[in-house]
């Protein structure tokens, strides 16, 4: 057991002694220390010399072997191995050396031999540590246990051991040291030992001790610490017991102080003082709704919404459905592509036979979305809309009893070689006139569809209009910044004197050189074409005549850049006069109508429609359309309602006596509507758009002001083409028959009768 | 001043007086926010939808009567008590004192839920519609292993089995099971118990997959109030048809997990009892409870039984038991009842031991099929000679008697949804049954009826004039529908209202036709009216001729622009899920019409 513990203590001092070797800080040894120090190695020499030792005074011995250790101090560290060797190595000879002293049986170094052995087997720290420091290398330095810092600013680091300062080496540099330890292949296993100033290379068994360490094992690698225990107390010879007393009495007799505490508890039990738990029991279950009379009492809260039922499954979901219900690889596939959302929750599988089926993975998590939905979302209780789509759709009259309505292409028009912008009708309904891109005014005749007469202006046509005065079949058109008034050479004698002298101008431009205006237009006689024309200073896109004829508006269209101002300028053709509209304008204008029966004039502007009163020179009505821009306007002949379409193809129906708001948006087009026009007698009106159809609707507006107007849709018109985009470009009614004209883009104008 | 202020002093008023948002309603309680889940799920409180969202459109609204209705709770304070007591052995447990901590786990404050089942549902009618969702719960958790660590213990999932069963025996027992479903998610059942429609899924009898993010307290909570509820009910049903509740099983079967054969036989012995001795059962302790109701009840069959005693032979229990058994079930039963009854009476089952016995155990009773199976307790052994069908579900059965069909366990879920004695052909042991079909599933108004269903519906018509079907019907005699419409079987009624709905439809679509063409014949005619005086447009006028279908197309889009734009988008939107039906039923064609092809070519 001694040896055991001899063995134990000596391991564990090597690894003391091994981590002090890593740190290089030695301490001062204790003096006994220093002997032991003394005695060892000497004992690994030779007896005769242990003896001899001992013998010697303690004080001379160390100073001797003082001189030893230092001469040792240039062999380098030295290893585990051997270390471990010269340790079994000592304790054999200690053991020899105790043998040896019996067996020459001095006194005096049998005393030292039981000393020895009591330090050794003794757990004293220094003792050990001097034990495995025996043939250690002792530090050059001599300063001892102090902090290093008070050498910093010193030039040596300490003193050697015959008290000569010891000088701090060179110190390299960094970029130096750095590549001397890039090409150093040993560079990993050097340490620099700061107490002695040197660099230190450890050797291949002190990094192996330190991987083990490391590793948390014993740092010798041929220690077992699962060594097999070994008992060295002996059992079985106790033949006494420890004790001979004989057992006392009060083993045998019951404990009265337990007694009394037994009563005491019995009587507080039967007070009722301490209870027992009751083991828990179940809720019983009884028959809860017995009696169902007192249960019609209604609770106060609110009314249960009960949760709705999981939708029951289909066929898909069958563990055998029918094979159609089962997608294809291709069809699982393209679910891959499909959105999150989009993807099928549930892929229908086939399975042969029931044995087969697999445990559903989402059972669990189902159940327990399901619980979610039943606490977490609001409940409302909704009616199930279950209506018949048609009873949607809006009781509207017949469209037979709305008859007679345009319906279907009658004629057309063929002669213009590119699209035509415009058509106008004369107001006797004999005659059409048509402007187009391809530079040409032609003017039709209605019922054969015969070109009556072309002018050639050179460049494309935005607009034409018939003079509304039966009696002057004079036509105006815009071409580009010119608005030529153009005589069709119509009408009898007497009428083509008149207007020969009415579109004659004396006195070419220039009529009032004070007012700006003139630099908004002026008067030309325009010999080639026999007219008049009148130049602007911009392009004008849209001419429009006054109901009596003399006066005509037309509008530049207008940019940010334009003082807009001037956009919309009043022409009167008996006195050859231009001025501008005298009221401020507010937003870019698009069109200008008159009101077919009084002195009131509108102006479109890309959002709004503005009525103004032209005798008091005022606003009287801002319409509010809601579009997004507006593309064209026409007034009831009534002159009460006033239909605009817009460019994202919504026709919007004003009352002008309801209110500035639309009485009825009607989304009709899916592209921009380019015309709207009303029908002069019937209670017609059209719209046509980009999308080359037109439509033709029912517009009754009644006399009563309580009744709202009375608006069907009645037909789709088609037979446009598109071309480049566009459709149909412009539609007008027949004066008096229901009759639409449509200029197509594809250079085509269509008469559609009922 | 901000857009809604209100003058300090008076009072909120709307939506924003009577709807609060969650955390408000938390912080109202004092609770936190898992009791206040755990309250709201026993109360059966929900979130409802304001028509204005004062707070926001991201919050959650209560109303506030409701968090008034919670506050007034009792359970409220037991609830708090509880997290005291919690605490507390919390702090037990820190300070290593275990002995306190069970102690003061036992002393916790215990609450009963009946209370609340009966505020909830005040009468039973109401907690029979909502009982879809508790046996769905009820039978997953009877399909769970108990988890440690999320607190599902063994006790739970047995309770939960117990309840199951009980609620399986007692529809077997009174033969109110409709329709059954096997899906790939489980086996639905269908039942219906007083008029009301129950729909519950139990999952397959295999070890159930549990993931991660699922929080078992919240289902947990819900599974304590559906047992409860589902005792209770249990409790109603079985004092309604006289049986005590709870059930004392034998514990051989029990312990042979036969549960549902174990109750079957309770029923049996505890209706014999009454029947046989009225007065002795009524008088005797136990079964007071009962005693009222059975009395009212019995007096009728008491009397019957005083007039049949006297023709049969007095020795004959058994036989008596039985006919009053029957003429006393026949009164109340409807005919629905009558008819699942008898659809497997004088036939007699047993089940191999691959196929799901279970299922099959509660369904071929509910049915009046006698069943046994392949263990210990079992009635009958497999070497019975009455035997007429064997459920087996291998690849082949090597040794075959003659007497018996050998069948795969899906014919008996076709018959009883199809409620005729289906061909056993195509079921044999080995063979690839045929299609599965949802009984769920209005097949007319899907669009689309599988060929399967048109074959069963065929077999149906066929067995109506039959009235008692054959089950060794040959499968070729009904499969062809030319030689039963020979035979004149289908239904003359039936043929009659095909035949009017025919002629509706053709009336319908003559009128509609008819209405095309004179619209059509009125475009032609206008644009050929005026063609007489024109030379150059004769082309023009047909070119313009629409065609039908750009007819129809102009005539929906322009009653569209006249919509408002509310009713318009609704229409769009009923259109859209009438084309999402209807593409659905084209690809389920297409496919067919390409398996087919593939089967042609091969």
């Amino acid at each position: 057991m001694v040896r055991a513990g001899k063995e134990k203590e000596k391991e564990s001092s090597v690894a003391k002694s091994e981590k002090l070797k890593m740190k290089k800080t030695k301490d001062l040894k204790p003096l006994e220390a220093q002997l032991q120090e003394l005695d060892t190695p000497t004992l690994s020499d030779s007896d005769s010399d242990s003896g001899s030792d001992s013998d010697s005074g303690s004080g001379s011995g160390s100073e001797s072997d003082y001189d030893d250790f230092s001469e040792d101090d240039g062999s380098e560290s030295e290893d585990y191995e051997s270390l471990r060797d010269s340790e079994t190595g000592r304790t054999d000879s200690s053991q020899d050396e105790g043998d040896v002293d019996t067996g020459d049986n001095d006194g005096l170094a049998n005393d030292r031999s039981n000393e020895e052995q009591s330090e050794s087997t003794d757990v004293h720290p220094g003792v050990e540590e001097s034990d495995s420091s025996e043939d250690e290398v002792a530090p050059r330095n001599t300063i001892g246990d102090v902090p290093l810092e008070w050498y910093r600013d010193e030039k040596h680091i300490g003193y050697d051991i015959t008290g000569k300062k010891i000088k701090k080496k060179e110190r390299e540099d960094k970029l130096q040291s750095f590549l001397a330890s890039a090409d150093d292949s040993k560079n990993w296993r050097k340490i620099n030992d700061e107490y002695n100033d040197e660099v230190v290379e450890l050797t291949k068994e002190e990094t192996k001790l330190i991987r083990r360490m490391l590793a948390g094992k014993a740092p010798h690698a041929d220690f077992d610490p699962y060594a097999p225990y070994v008992d060295w107390f002996k059992w079985d010879d106790a033949k006494h017991p420890l004790s001979n007393a004989p057992e006392p009495k009060r083993r045998f007799i019951p404990s009265k102080w337990e007694h009394k505490k037994v009563v005491a508890y019995r009587r507080a039990i039967r007070k009722g003082l301490i209870k027992f738990d009751k083991p828990k029991e179940e809720p019983p279950v009884y028959l809860l709704w017995g009696d169902e009379s007192n249960s019609t009492e209604k609770s106060g809260h609110l009314a249960y919404i009960p949760a709705p039922k999981p939708k029951l499954p289909g066929h898909e979901e069958s563990y055998n459905p029918s094979s159609e219900y089962i997608p294809t690889q291709e069809e699982i596939n393209s679910y891959q592509l499909m959105y999150e959302e989009d993807r099928p929750k549930f892929i229908p599988k086939s399975f042969t036979s029931m044995r087969n089926i697999p445990a559903y993975e989402n059972a669990v998590k189902e159940s327990f979305e399901r619980c979610l939905d039943l606490y977490l979302c609001p409940r409302v209780r909704k009616k199930r809309i279950n209506i018949d789509p048609e009873s949607l759709k809006p009781k509207l009259p017949s469209r037979k009893d709305l008859r007679p309505y345009p319906t279907s292409c009658y004629l057309e028009y063929r002669g213009h070689t590119d699209a035509v912008l415009s058509v106008s009708v004369e107001t006797s309904g004999q005659w059409i006139a048509s402007g187009s891109m391809d530079g040409t005014v032609r003017v039709w005749e209605v019922e054969t569809g015969r070109c009556l007469r072309v002018w050639n202006v050179d460049e494309a046509v935005r607009c034409v209009a018939w003079n509304p005065v039966r009696e002057l079949p004079i036509l105006a058109a815009a071409v580009g910044p010119d608005v030529f008034i153009l005589n069709t050479g119509l009408g009898n004698e007497e009428e083509q004197e008149r207007i020969r002298e009415l579109i004659n101008v004396k006195t070419t431009t220039s009529p009032d050189d004070s007012d700006n205006t003139a630099s908004i237009a002026s008067w030309h006689q325009d010999d080639k074409h026999g007219g008049i024309r009148l130049r602007h200073f911009k392009s004008v896109s849209s001419v429009e005549w006054h109901r009596k004829g003399d006066y005509l508006s037309t509008v530049m269209p207008a940019d940010i850049l334009f003082q807009h101002y001037l956009a919309i300028v009043v022409h009167q053709i008996s006195k050859k006069l231009t001025q501008r509209i005298p009221f401020k304008l507010h937003g870019l204008p698009v069109t200008s109508v008159f009101h077919p029966t009084r002195s009131i004039f509108f102006i479109a502007t890309k959002k709004n429609v503005r009525v103004y009163e032209l005798v008091k020179q005022k606003l009287i009505k801002k319409l509010e359309t809601g579009l997004r821009e507006v593309s064209s306007i026409a007034i009831h002949p009534a002159g009460d309602n006033v239909i605009v379409g817009s460019r994202e193809g919504k026709l919007c129906w004003f009352d002008m006596d309801l209110s500035s708001q639309p009485y009825r948006t009607l989304k009709c087009h899916p592209k921009d509507i380019t015309s709207v026009a009303f029908h002069r007698s019937y209670p017609l009106f059209a719209s046509c758009s980009d999308d080359c159809t037109a439509y033709v609707f029912h517009g009754t507006v009644y006399s009563d002001l309580n009744q709202n107007p009375l608006i069907v849709p009645l037909e789709i018109l088609r037979g446009h083409k598109s071309s480049n985009g566009r459709g149909v470009m412009d539609c007008k009614f027949h004066p008096r028959q229901p009759w639409l004209f449509t200029a197509g883009a594809d250079s085509v104008i269509k008469l559609y009768c009922h | 001043m901000g857009k809604h202020y209100r003058p300090p002093g008076k009072k909120k008023e709307g939506n924003a007086a009577r709807y609060i948002t969650r955390s408000q309603a938390v912080k109202h309680l004092q609770v936190n926010l898992p009791l206040f889940r755990k309250l709201c799920i026993l109360k059966g409180v929900f979130p409802r939808e304001p028509k204005k969202k004062v707070k926001g459109n991201h919050h959650t609204y209560y109303h506030l009567k409701d968090i008034a209705f919670l506050q007034h709770e009792p359970l409220l304070e037991t609830f708090r008590e509880t997290r005291v007591y919690e605490k507390k052995i919390k702090k037990a447990k820190a300070k290593k004192n275990e002995e306190r901590a069970k102690r003061l786990e036992t002393q916790k404050p215990n609450y009963k839920l009946d209370r609340l089942i009966r505020e909830r549902y005040p009468k039973f009618i109401d907690a029979l519609r909502d009982l879809d969702d508790c046996l769905t719960m009820v039978h997953l958790f009877a399909a769970l292993p108990a988890l440690e660590r999320e607190k599902v213990e063994v006790k739970r999932v047995h309770n939960c089995r117990r309840l199951s069963h009980e609620w399986q025996a007692y529809i077997s027992r009174t033969h109110k099971l409709r329709k059954v479903f096997v899906s790939v998610k489980g086996i639905y059942y269908q039942a219906e118990v007083q008029g009301q429609k129950i729909t519950w899924l139990t999952p397959h009898a295999l070890q159930q997959v549990l993931t991660d993010d699922i929080d078992f307290n919240v289902m947990l909570t819900y599974l304590e109030f559906n047992e409860t509820l589902l005792a209770f009910v249990n409790c109603h049903l079985y004092h309604s048809i006289n049986v005590k509740y709870p059930p004392i099983l034998d514990p051989r079967l029990e312990a042979l997990a036969a549960d549902l054969y174990a109750l079957s036989r309770w029923f049996a012995a505890s209706t014999r009892a009454p029947l046989v001795d009225p007065q002795a059962s009524s008088l005797s302790g136990s079964e007071q409870g009962q005693g009222q109701n059975k009395e009212t009840s019995l007096e009728e069959s008491e009397l019957r039984l005083a007039q049949l005693q006297q023709q049969l032979p007095s020795n004959e229990p058994g036989a008596l038991m039985r006919l009053v058994e029957d003429v006393a079930g026949e009164d109340e039963e409807d005919e629905d009842t009558k008819e699942c009854k008898k659809l497997f009476r004088n036939m007699k089952f047993f089940l191999s031991r691959e196929v799901p016995r279970e299922s099959l155990l509660f369904v071929i009773p509910a049915f009046g099929g006698m069943v046994s199976w392949e263990g210990d307790g079992a009635p009958y052994d497999e070497n019975d000679d009455d035997i007429t069908h064997q459920i087996v579900d291998r690849p082949s059965q090597t040794r075959k008697i003659l007497s018996r069909d050998y069948v795969q366990p899906q014919w008996i879920y076709d018959c009883l949804n199809a409620r005729i004695i289906l061909p056993t052909e195509g079921y044999l042991v080995g063979r690839v049954p045929p299609p599965h079909l949802s009984p769920f599933v209005d097949n007319d108004a899907e669009g689309y009826v599988p060929d399967y269903a048109e074959t069963i519906k065929r077999l149906q018509a066929a067995a109506k004039n039959q009235l008692l079907p054959l089950p060794g019907v040959g499968r070729e005699d009904l499969e062809d529908p030319q030689s039963l419409l020979a035979e004149g079987v289908i239904d003359r009624a039936e043929a009659n209202e095909a035949a009017e709905r025919k002629r509706q439809i053709m009336t319908l679509r003559k009128q509609y036709e008819d209405e095309i063409k004179i619209e059509l014949q009125g475009a032609s005619y206008s644009s050929a009216a005026p063609n007489q005086t024109s030379a150059e447009d004769m082309e023009v006028g047909e070119e313009s001729l629409p065609d039908l279908q750009q007819v129809a197309e102009d005539t929906t889009s322009m009653s569209k622009v006249m919509m408002p734009r509310k009713k318009r988008g609704l229409l769009e939107a009923i259109m859209k899920g009438k084309q999402r039906k209807r593409d659905q039923v084209n690809l389920l064609k297409e496919r067919k019409k390409k398996i087919e092809e593939r089967q042609k070519s091969k």
